[in-house]
């Protein structure tokens, strides 16, 4: 069912509550994500006044971070196929999507804890290493929670084609994870 | 011919308006109600000018003499101005804007209420908290580092009081966002029919482009304040020079939000003297367009300007460019001020409180802009860096400039909230003590800081005592002005005469319901007028009069109307 067929199905109010929600959702992203932003010119800013970055003898692992990088991204895509699904009226296709994306989620969320716990180097390095590890986090376990209240929710049978704002909302959210987690990816272990 | 727009649908408004009877309990809780949340925001935001006020008295009674007399040690004055600024700026001039356009936007676009009324009760109940977090700072080894909160002077040289205040200033970011993302779906979304983007009144515009501001800047704080707690509280070192840190990363970042903050603070202002100005004048809005487009350009140019305030430790290769831009950006605040002049010129000026504030900014708002533009000249900026020069300029913008069009906005806006005028006679002594007592407390500091008086001293050369006493004697005057104000509101929300709907007989969309406004704003669908500045248009004695005939005129019309009997409702 296309996305317009669907909202045709919602009164004038309900149809303007979510357009009023889309729009506030985007712009918060876009807000937010000037934060993550603020981090990297941090990143950028201190490596600048170093002699050498990463510091002389300390060796970054890229495997682990790319995999989950990976995971997450694979995570988001499920999502969004729940949201598709859930559209569609196919409200077990719905819960299972979700339900990989969340593990995939989870997977990523317990390993880069580990990897902000086991931060190499020390000084500037590694602090600048944990506050963007460490503030992704924070956004990721925060958003993750609402997303496993959402599966909660949905496994009760409380969305249905025309009641889906809290699933895509949520998956938004979490595509902003994504990209938030991306930008600090390529920042952190590539550049 | 042109059709004539009547101010409400085919309903049965007229018969259904009752202005409500609000009482003082309906403010003191949560509600989801623009209205009331505006006024929530304006209340505590006077309260906290008065706290912020009080602690200014203090610090001229300081200066009064070149040695210590009020407070005991430096450290004691350090915390005064410190707190003072933070105080005027992120729970004064910054949440009173934002109760202006609480309470106006939805009425301005017809709309019943923001577009996500509990995330804007969340927005403002925010605020109290970091209030008393912000004054609690000062009693737990005070913050000294100004509204700045530059390190080392956060970070190594304050105690306690500055993690507080800046977590205090996080809270305050977040209510600002939150905010922020609430003003710009509202203005996009819910526009009524037959408001296209070029009918949106000017206030409406100029709280678009400040919303957009806050939502691009005000991240950046958020980001340099949690750096700036991890320092104080985590053992990290981001600003410390001494272990790898680099002091200068807070002043970029900072100032990559306070620049533009200083539009955020000004821009809402800009948009009320637009409404004051030309329905004061009974003129349309000379060059609407271009007034809208200049608060779009004043918000995109303010983001490349903010490392002017640090071109005393730039690169010299950067200094060059910050200043262009820093000239550039004057161009679009000239055309706001070309645009105003064009609209009171020739117009049948009424001098109302309302007005007087409104000419008043534009006089004082000149003394800084021009003030400004010399301090981004950096030969200039060089000379008077951290001087007494600078605490004018900054005064003149946000005193002689925010704060007269947050006054103009009472005197215009009061009737329409209340259901009273404001008293008329006692706002002119307002607008005088005002003018005069600002201008004196703010003016000789050009010359003391051109003389080389330092900021931020409560010590100074006995040569400057005599500049500094006159300063003192005009700040107390303009302490005092603000309880005649005060007093005019007090007053007049118990005897104050009924303002009836329209009183001003202005166009814009707030005006064509009762006063105070019903819950849900309108009955029916209002209809706005095709040109919400269209004063002469023979169209608009119609559309007025109908708003007169509809919700009935006050006690004391302050505009000259067309025979209209005044009706029972409305007040």
């Amino acid at each position: 069912m296309s996305q317009k067929t669907l909202e045709q199905g919602l009164s004038r109010h309900e149809l303007q509550d979510l357009r009023n929600k889309r729009t506030g959702l985007a712009i918060f992203q876009i807000s937010w994500i000037m934060t993550f932003v603020c981090l990297i010119i941090v990143n950028f800013w201190m490596r600048s006044s170093q002699p050498a970055w990463p510091p002389a003898g300390v060796e970054v692992d890229v495997f682990v971070p790319t995999l989950m990088t990976i995971a997450l991204i694979a995570s988001s895509f499920f999502m969004r196929r729940g949201v598709k699904a859930l559209k569609a009226n196919a409200i077990e296709q719905f819960t299972s999507a979700w339900r990989i994306g969340l593990g995939f989620g989870v997977v990523f969320a317990v390993v880069m804890a580990y990897e902000f716990i086991t931060a190499p180097g020390s000084g500037q390095y590694r602090d600048v290493y944990r506050l963007m590890v460490g503030f992704h986090h924070v956004h990721a376990l925060a958003i993750g929670y609402y997303l496993i209240r959402v599966y909660q929710n949905g496994r009760a049978g409380h969305y249905s084609p025309t009641n889906f704002w809290p699933v895509e909302g949520g998956a938004s959210l979490w595509d902003f994870v994504t990209v938030a987690w991306v930008l600090f990816y390529v920042v952190l272990y590539l550049i | 011919m042109a059709s004539i727009t009547l101010p409400v649908g085919g309903g049965t408004q007229s018969g259904a308006a009752e202005a409500p009877k609000l009482r003082v309990s309906d403010f003191l809780r949560w509600s989801v109600d623009h209205k009331i949340i505006g006024v929530q925001y304006m209340a505590v935001a006077l309260f906290f000018f008065i706290v912020g006020g009080t602690l200014a008295m203090l610090i001229r009674w300081e200066l009064l003499t070149p040695n210590l007399d009020v407070v005991q040690t430096g450290t004691q004055y350090n915390t005064l101005f410190s707190v003072h600024g933070l105080v005027m700026i992120f729970l004064w001039i910054i949440p009173m804007m934002a109760g202006f356009g609480n309470y106006l936007v939805p009425l301005q676009l017809g709309a019943k209420d923001m577009a996500f009324p509990w995330l804007n009760a969340f927005a403002f109940w925010l605020i109290p908290p970091a209030g008393i977090l912000l004054i609690g700072s000062m009693l737990v080894g005070a913050p000294e580092s100004g509204w700045t909160q530059y390190p080392p002077l956060s970070t190594l040289y304050s105690g306690d009081g500055q993690t507080l205040a800046a977590l205090s200033i996080h809270l305050l970011g977040i209510s600002s966002i939150l905010g922020a993302i609430n003003f710009i779906v509202t203005i996009k979304n819910m526009r009524p029919a037959g408001m296209g983007w070029w009918q949106l009144p000017l206030f409406c515009w100029a709280t678009l482009a400040t919303a957009i501001i806050v939502v691009m800047a005000t991240p950046f704080l958020a980001g340099g304040l949690t750096l700036l707690i991890l320092d104080k509280i985590a053992g990290t070192s981001f600003f410390d020079a001494g272990n790898g840190g680099d002091p200068q990363l807070w002043q970029n970042v900072f100032w990559f939000y306070s620049h533009p903050a200083v539009y955020i603070m000004i821009l809402p202002g800009m948009g009320m003297l637009s409404e004051v100005l030309a329905t004061h004048a009974r003129k349309p809005v000379f060059g609407y367009k271009m007034v809208a487009i200049s608060s779009m350009a004043i918000a995109l140019v303010g983001f490349t300007v903010w490392a002017h305030h640090m071109f005393t430790s730039l690169t010299p290769e950067l200094r060059v460019p910050f200043m262009i831009t820093s000239m550039i950006i004057a161009v679009p605040t000239g055309i706001k001020i070309f645009s105003w002049l064009g609209t009171i010129w020739g117009g049948k000026i009424r001098f109302t409180s309302a007005m007087l504030f409104g000419l008043g900014f534009l006089s004082m708002f000149v003394v800084g802009g021009i003030g400004g533009v010399m301090l981004a000249a950096i030969p200039f900026d060089i000379h008077v860096h951290d001087t007494y020069f600078v605490v004018s300029h900054l005064h003149f913008v946000l005193y002689g400039g925010s704060v007269f069009t947050i006054y103009a906005g009472i005197y215009h806006w009061f009737p329409k909230i209340t259901g009273r005028m404001l008293d008329e006679r006692l706002g002119k002594w307002h607008f005088a003590l005002t003018y005069v007592g600002f201008f004196f407390s703010f003016f000789p500091m050009n010359f003391a800081g051109m003389l080389g008086m330092p900021r931020r001293v409560a010590y100074y050369l006995p040569e400057f005592q005599s500049v500094n006493t006159v300063i003192s004697i005009s700040a107390f005057v303009l302490g005092i002005s603000t309880f005649v104000m005060l007093y005019n509101i007090w007053i007049s929300m118990r005897h104050g005469k009924k303002a009836g709907a329209n009183p001003w007989r202005a166009l814009t969309l707030e005006w064509a319901t009762t006063s105070p406004p019903p819950s849900t704003n309108f009955i029916d669908d209002p209809v706005p007028f095709h040109d919400p500045y269209g004063y002469g248009d023979k169209d608009s004695q119609a559309y007025l009069d109908d708003i007169d005939k509809r919700f009935g005129v006050g006690e004391d019309v302050p505009v000259p109307r067309p025979a209209v009997q005044p009706a029972a409702s409305g007040d």
